[in-house]
């Protein structure tokens, strides 16, 4: 038993020799493998969530995302809707916003670009507030606060 | 409600590891067999569930008389939230230099049955720091439901502690664990002094 | 007569520390350079150089002197140093501060540190993605290329990470060695439990909020690497936990115990790599015979895994970082590295030279680029 413990002991210090012997060389392979499991997502409360539609205009773009409520076992009641506006922008942004498409429009931002000011103006109880508003390399983004509210208390 | 179980978690260790004393050898009995064991710990749990609906209870219908004044509302809860933090991190520290367990009057109570109603009873009113600070969340919630929420979130927090009980005699280092416990309660409380902090000056700032 | 003694067994060990250095010095030359030393841009290359030899260096004395912990911990202080300058400078020169804003945030541009991983845990398995404003594969940093590292050297030298490979530790590791004389000695037994109190509250913390909270909130490095930019109560108070926390864990207490407190009694990532190593290859072992329980080894421990009742039962607790300065300390040699499953008092040089090879061959490759980096600017500041 004890020779079996000896040998079993040494197997596997010369197995971690070869593990660190491989582990650089190898990482890019290692790490691109691992990229690929399926947990190895960012969680969209950081990417923003998945763009749900793409509104052109001629010199810019605005990607409305899909609004985020995310939590760990269950969605969670307050959440966001994240807005970013690529290409080249002009000095004053205004655009109004149906981030639940149902035809009607729940906000409208404006943005003044040179005076670092955002307003908000929310047509929609669930649409409540600026979270985040800044310059980004692409262009600019936005957070909004939503809250879920339940049918029966929408106006 | 994560807030509540968490705290629920954090502390339920410590009532434990100043209870177990009192509880491991109740629950624990050798001769009594898993059945008998679970039933007695089923009927603990649920006397503290009850308890805990009660206060929740009272705590909102007193909430809604005194925390009335919206600026009383923004500043008494940081300020009691921070005093019950303090409280909670000296609790965590004394308890463990001396341990007494308000159950322990339980030694006392012949009828086997109802021992496990009574210690329930004892333990959730055990009157810690943790509870008052689950009291003042209770009564700043702004619907009786989402007081119930916050305290069922404390009792699932502090009841995880309670179910390996019945297995406490397998476990090898029970002491470890309850030193982790103690701990993680001295973090809670300053997790929560630092909220106080934060709600009181946000709440003086923002007037 | 006892000079020359000395001088011939000297002259023999040099040339048996030199022959030891070897694989050393070949596989990290292949390592750093890749094969063919690139002189292009010669800054780079004589800090390439230097450093390379520099490390190399310090092995051959580790050999050569017998004693391991003063030239790891040359390596790894300067490993902590150097990537605070890579960091700071990385932030200073791409974003002009060494804070970090919201855009930053939102494009996921955060770098990584195997401090997350904890926090990590329960969110990728109950919902499938990462909490950390990072990026998943490529650019500085990367989640998948730091948590491969983390891993692998987990795996294999267990909490030998906190002394062989974290960038941080190497901040209290050097602290702790200011001062001759230990200026607190008792330290409750309690507090070496809590960083599995931490690693609790962090990691439940962590997935309810879905957020990183150890990094918002406690970690002390924030000091010396990039934090939040103060805009609002909340982050003032969290620069003002960061400060504080390095300040009292990273620089006074180990000053004032000679102990790595911020290790000892903070961090939840050391919690996880303890428990790791239970079944590490590498360990560290007491020859219960050669033993004369003057418990030197207990007092210079600097991550409080030895104790006067753990020595007499001739165990190393689970805090073990492997960062051999008992073993430097011991004047029988009755503390040694040792390989699971050989009992202890034995094949002691085969497990040493075995463990220190793989131990500092992960720290030179993981240092060596900060530690370039940092030379280099060095240099040119100079030139
Ligand atoms: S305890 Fe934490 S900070 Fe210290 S060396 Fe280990 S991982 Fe790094
Ligand atoms: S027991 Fe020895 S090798 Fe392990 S951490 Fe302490 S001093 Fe370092």
């Amino acid at each position: 038993m004890k020779r079996v413990k000896i040998v079993a002991g040494l197997l596997w210090a010369f197995i971690g020799l070869i593990v660190i012997i491989i582990l650089f060389p190898g990482l890019n392979s290692f790490s691109s493998s691992l990229s690929r499991a399926p947990f190895m997502k960012l969680n969209p409360r950081y990417t923003g969530g998945a763009v749900s539609k793409q509104l052109i205009s001629e010199r810019c773009t605005l990607d409305v995302r899909v609004p985020v409520f995310n939590g760990f076992l269950k969605e969670r009641n307050t959440g966001f809707v994240q807005l970013d506006w690529r290409g080249t922008l002009p000095d004053k942004i205004c655009d109004s916003i149906d981030y639940d498409e149902d035809g009607v429009k729940d906000f409208c931002i404006a943005i003044d670009r040179t005076e670092m000011k955002t307003t908000f103006e929310s047509y929609n109880v669930q649409a409540k507030n600026i979270i985040i508003s800044t310059p980004t390399s692409y262009g600019w983004a936005v957070r909004i606060g939503l809250l879920k509210v339940p049918k029966s208390k929408l106006p | 409600m994560s807030e509540a179980f968490i705290l629920g978690l954090s502390s339920g260790s410590a009532c434990l590891a100043t209870c177990g004393i009192v509880m491991f050898p109740f629950f624990m009995a050798g001769s009594a067999g898993m059945k008998k064991i679970a039933w007695d710990l089923s009927v603990f749990l649920l006397t503290r569930l009850l308890v805990y609906f009660t206060l929740a209870t009272l705590s909102w219908y007193f909430g809604q008389a005194i925390f009335g004044n919206p600026l009383v509302r923004t500043i008494v809860p940081g300020i009691l939230y921070i005093m019950f933090a303090i409280m909670l991190v000296w609790y965590s520290i004394s308890k463990n230099h001396n341990p007494v367990c308000p159950a322990k009057i339980v030694n006392t109570v012949n009828n086997h049955r109802i021992v496990p109603v009574f210690l329930g009873v004892v333990n959730s009113l055990g009157f810690c720091p943790a509870l008052f600070i689950i009291l003042t969340k209770g009564a700043t919630q702004g619907t009786l439901v989402q007081s119930y929420l916050a305290f069922i979130a404390f009792f699932i927090g502090s009841s995880l502690w309670f179910i390996p009980l019945p297995l406490a005699g397998r476990i090898r280092k029970k002491e470890v664990l309850t030193k982790i416990g103690i701990l993680a309660t001295g973090l809670a409380g300053i997790i929560f002094m630092i909220k106080g902090l934060t709600n009181l000056i946000g709440g003086l700032i923002n007037g | 007569m006892d000079n020359i003694l000395t001088i011939v067994g000297m002259q023999k060990s040099f040339g048996k520390s030199l022959l030891y250095s070897l694989p050393m010095f070949l596989i990290s030359f292949m390592f750093l350079t890749g094969g063919r030393p690139d002189f292009s841009n010669p800054a780079s290359g004589i800090a390439l150089m230097v450093v390379f030899l520099f490390v190399n260096l310090l092995y051959f004395l580790m050999h050569y002197t017998g004693k391991t912990d003063r030239f790891r911990a040359v390596l790894f202080i300067i490993f902590a140093l150097s990537l605070s300058y890579t960091l700071i400078h990385n932030m200073l020169e791409v974003r002009k501060s060494m804070s970090f804003n919201q855009a930053d945030i939102l494009e996921c541009k955060i770098p990584f540190c195997h401090l997350v991983i904890p926090m990590m845990l329960l969110p990728a398995a109950f919902t499938k993605s990462i909490i950390f404003p990072g990026s998943i594969i490529g650019g500085f940093a990367n989640i998948s290329a730091m948590v491969v590292l983390w891993l692998g050297a987990t795996l294999v030298l267990g909490r030998g990470f906190c002394s062989w490979g974290c960038f941080y530790g190497g901040w209290d590791d050097g602290f702790s060695r200011v001062r001759k004389r230990r200026a607190i000695k008792q330290i409750s037994d309690l507090w070496k439990w809590m960083p599995f109190a931490v690693l609790l509250m962090v990691m439940l913390t962590a997935a309810l909020s879905l957020t990183p909270t150890y990094c918002s909130w406690i970690c002390p490095f924030k000091a010396v690497t990039e934090f939040e930019q103060v805009t609002s109560v909340e982050s003032a108070t969290k620069a003002g936990i960061f400060l504080s926390l390095f300040g009292g864990l990273v620089v006074v207490l180990p000053v004032m115990t000679r102990k790595r407190t911020q290790c000892s009694f903070l961090c939840p990532l050391g919690a996880i790599s303890s428990l790791s190593n239970k079944i590490t290859p590498f360990t560290v072992k007491i020859d219960k015979t050669a033993c004369t329980e003057c418990y030197k080894c207990v007092e210079v421990c600097p991550l409080f895994a030895l104790s006067k009742e753990g020595i007499k039962e001739g165990e190393v607790s689970l805090f073990c970082s492997k960062c051999g300065k008992c073993i430097d300390a011991c004047p029988k040699k009755a503390i040694h590295y040792g390989i699971r499953g050989i009992p202890a008092g034995t094949m002691k040089n085969f497990s040493r030279n075995l463990f220190l090879f793989v131990s500092f061959l992960f720290m030179a490759v993981f240092s060596s680029g900060p530690i370039i980096n940092t030379l280099q600017g060095v240099l040119k500041l100079i030139f």
